[in-house]
């Protein structure tokens, strides 16, 4: 059918059908083309060979709660499907039911069970990523407890009461000062737990907040909360308290072509319109000047504008108001750089979460392909 | 309004006393492995039941042309695969939806030159999982790198 | 947790109020319902009233009374 050798773009033609047109009013060229037939006489079909030489990665940043990376030479559908599985398909675990035996302070029951239940909690990896598996909910009529059990439930417990502190000033105005456990923190919230959960989660594995700082209710003398937690294991689909991430997004890497040379005082402005970092300033060189057509001629040692870092860029279109700069510059993204941005919530490592978004997608073909199978049989 | 003052202790009337809420289904150690070797049991025939067929062709397809219909998959899965499945040269037309959003439901339609359309589609789903290891093998390579470089240890 | 499971908080502890329908009297019944605890809005002591008694803290003579809380465990959904 197609003809056996097939021509390949040129780099120049390969940049030109990637790069997404950023113009005043509209974008241009947004869909993606490398579609087997789109052109005539080339090969888009898939193949690993050359989806793996076309590929890579790039990492910018790497900690446990915010890392960044690119990926180049893939397509929107598929960082896109990674970045979905990031948000709400990578189990966490979460506190679920809260067991209130007494609650006298001023946030309501269900206000405070909540607030709880947001609390973004760490412990031991092993524990939580393999020996901890999923809870299901007894039936209606079963006893309510009777899926829960070490492997799958943990148990937390916050126990506070405020009363007056006997040495502050009697003037005392501020109630931390003047009350004890005036605030209460995620750090009061207590561990218990139960049978080989003491192998998993002993030590620095215990089960605690990621922040212990974070302000769960305020009381005052004489008011109490006493209340039980179960965390079970859950998906960001399900509820939002479960997404293993803070955001994980991704941009595509901006695009900043300058066609015609910017000098002197047009440079700064021009410098101006894009955040800081983006667009250098550099005299115009003997090199500059001596290629006929370039526009240099005859300003040797003027300032210019280069383009020093676009990834820096946040693509504001600043520069395109501009009557000077008409016709002068041209903004795009790259439509297959994708400049990946995730933060941790503290369960996972942001760059571990990556990784498991991939094997989950992966792990989700194959269950549908077994299921393709069977189908046809 | 001021707490209650009277103590946990004196308080007899409790109508279900936090103790009788068990965390655990076990009491004692003793009893551990048995009850979660049950529980094990128990959860791999669940498992097993789980699996039950998401995917199904739709009436009115044909062998090169055909609609399948994936229950609990949606935009994440659906545009991928639709993606990859375009990347065949034997596929003419290929398509996702979710013809409702309130419906865990994701249509896929395919249309080929040659071949069948159940081919194209295990076709798409085997080529997606290349990608994935593809993915997941430069990005942990990567990771190393960039973390020996940085001195990150982790 | 429903209107009608509502138990009146007794020091007691024996109290059929599960079954009691609003208004009931007479009886074992009249006398569970006719001593109540309340917590002063102002001391924060316990405050008990009978029937006909002056709506007042005796420590403090603060007026404004507040109903004791439930004292069985109530069940959320961290949702």
């Amino acid at each position: 059918m197609a003809p056996s050798r097939h021509a390949a773009p040129s780099a120049e033609e390969h940049l030109r059908r990637n790069t997404v047109g950023i113009n005043k009013e509209t974008v241009s060229n947004v869909s993606s083309t490398d579609f087997p037939g789109h052109f005539p006489g080339e090969d888009h079909a898939f193949s690993i060979e050359h989806f793996q030489s076309a590929f890579s990665i790039q990492f910018h940043r790497n900690e446990a709660n915010d890392a960044s990376f690119s990926l180049i030479g893939i397509d929107a559908s598929l960082a896109n499907a990674f970045r979905r599985i990031l948000i709400a398909e990578i189990p966490t675990l979460a506190i679920e039911d809260v067991f209130i035996e007494n609650n006298t302070s001023v946030i309501q029951d269900e206000v405070l069970a909540h607030r709880l239940g947001l609390v973004p909690f760490n412990g031991g990896r092993e524990g939580i990523h393999n020996f901890l598996k999923w809870y299901k909910k007894p039936a209606a009529g079963e006893d309510q407890y009777a899926n829960s059990f070490d492997w799958n439930t943990v148990r937390l417990e916050l126990n506070v009461t405020c009363t007056v502190n006997q040495d502050a000033a009697p003037t005392e105005n501020d109630p931390l000062k003047a009350y004890h456990h005036a605030h209460v923190y995620a750090r009061d919230i207590v561990f218990a737990p139960t049978g080989r959960q003491a192998e998993y989660f002993s030590g620095e594995n215990a089960i605690r907040p990621v922040n212990p700082d974070i302000l769960i209710a305020k009381l005052r003398p004489k008011q109490t909360i006493n209340l039980a937690m179960h965390m079970h294991k859950g998906i960001g689909a399900d509820h939002s308290k479960f997404s293993p991430v803070a955001t994980a997004s991704y941009r595509l890497l901006p695009l900043i072509h300058i066609t015609r040379p910017i000098l002197g005082a047009d440079a700064e402005k021009f410098q101006k319109c894009f955040p800081e970092g983006v667009i250098g300033l550099e005299p115009v060189t003997r090199e500059d000047v001596s290629k006929a057509g370039s526009g240099y001629e005859g300003h040797l040692g003027e300032v210019k504008a280069v383009v020093k870092d676009s990834m820096k860029d946040t693509v504001s279109r600043e520069a395109l108001r501009h009557a000077e700069f008409e016709g002068k510059v041209k903004l795009g993204r790259r439509r297959d750089h994708f400049i990946f941005s995730i933060e941790s919530t503290g369960q996972w490592d942001s760059d571990e979460l990556f990784l498991e978004s991939v094997k989950h997608l992966k792990l989700k073909c194959k269950k549908l392909e077994q299921q393709v199978i069977n189908m046809v049989q | 309004m001021p707490g209650r003052t009277k103590t946990q202790d004196d308080a007899s009337s409790h109508d279900a006393d936090m103790q009788d809420v068990p965390p655990s289904a076990q009491e004692a150690i003793g009893q551990d492995a048995e009850m979660r070797e049950d529980a094990e049991a128990e959860e791999e025939e669940e498992e097993e039941e789980i699996e039950a067929q998401r995917v199904r062709i739709l009436p009115g397809s044909t062998d090169t042309a055909a609609s399948f219909e994936f229950t609990d998959e949606g935009h994440t899965l659906g545009n991928a695969l639709r993606y990859i499945i375009m990347k065949n040269p034997d596929v003419e037309f290929c398509a996702y939806s979710i013809p409702h959003p309130s419906e865990p439901k994701m249509n896929i339609r395919i249309q080929t030159y040659d071949g069948t359309a159940v081919n194209a589609l295990k076709k798409g789903l085997s080529d997606l999982q290349d990608v994935c290891d593809v993915v997941a093998e430069k990005f942990w390579s990567e990771r190393q790198s960039f973390n020996a470089e940085q001195g990150i240890e982790r | 947790m429903p209107r009608e499971e509502y138990q009146v908080p007794t020091t007691s502890g024996a109290s059929s109020a599960g079954a009691m329908t609003r208004g009931a009297t007479g009886g074992e019944r009249h006398d569970s319902r006719a001593v109540m605890t309340y917590i002063c809005g102002d001391c924060g002591g316990n405050v008990t009233l009978s029937k006909d008694a002056l709506v007042a803290c005796p420590h403090c003579a603060g007026r404004v009374l507040y109903k004791e809380r439930t004292k069985r465990m109530v069940q959320f959904e961290a949702r």
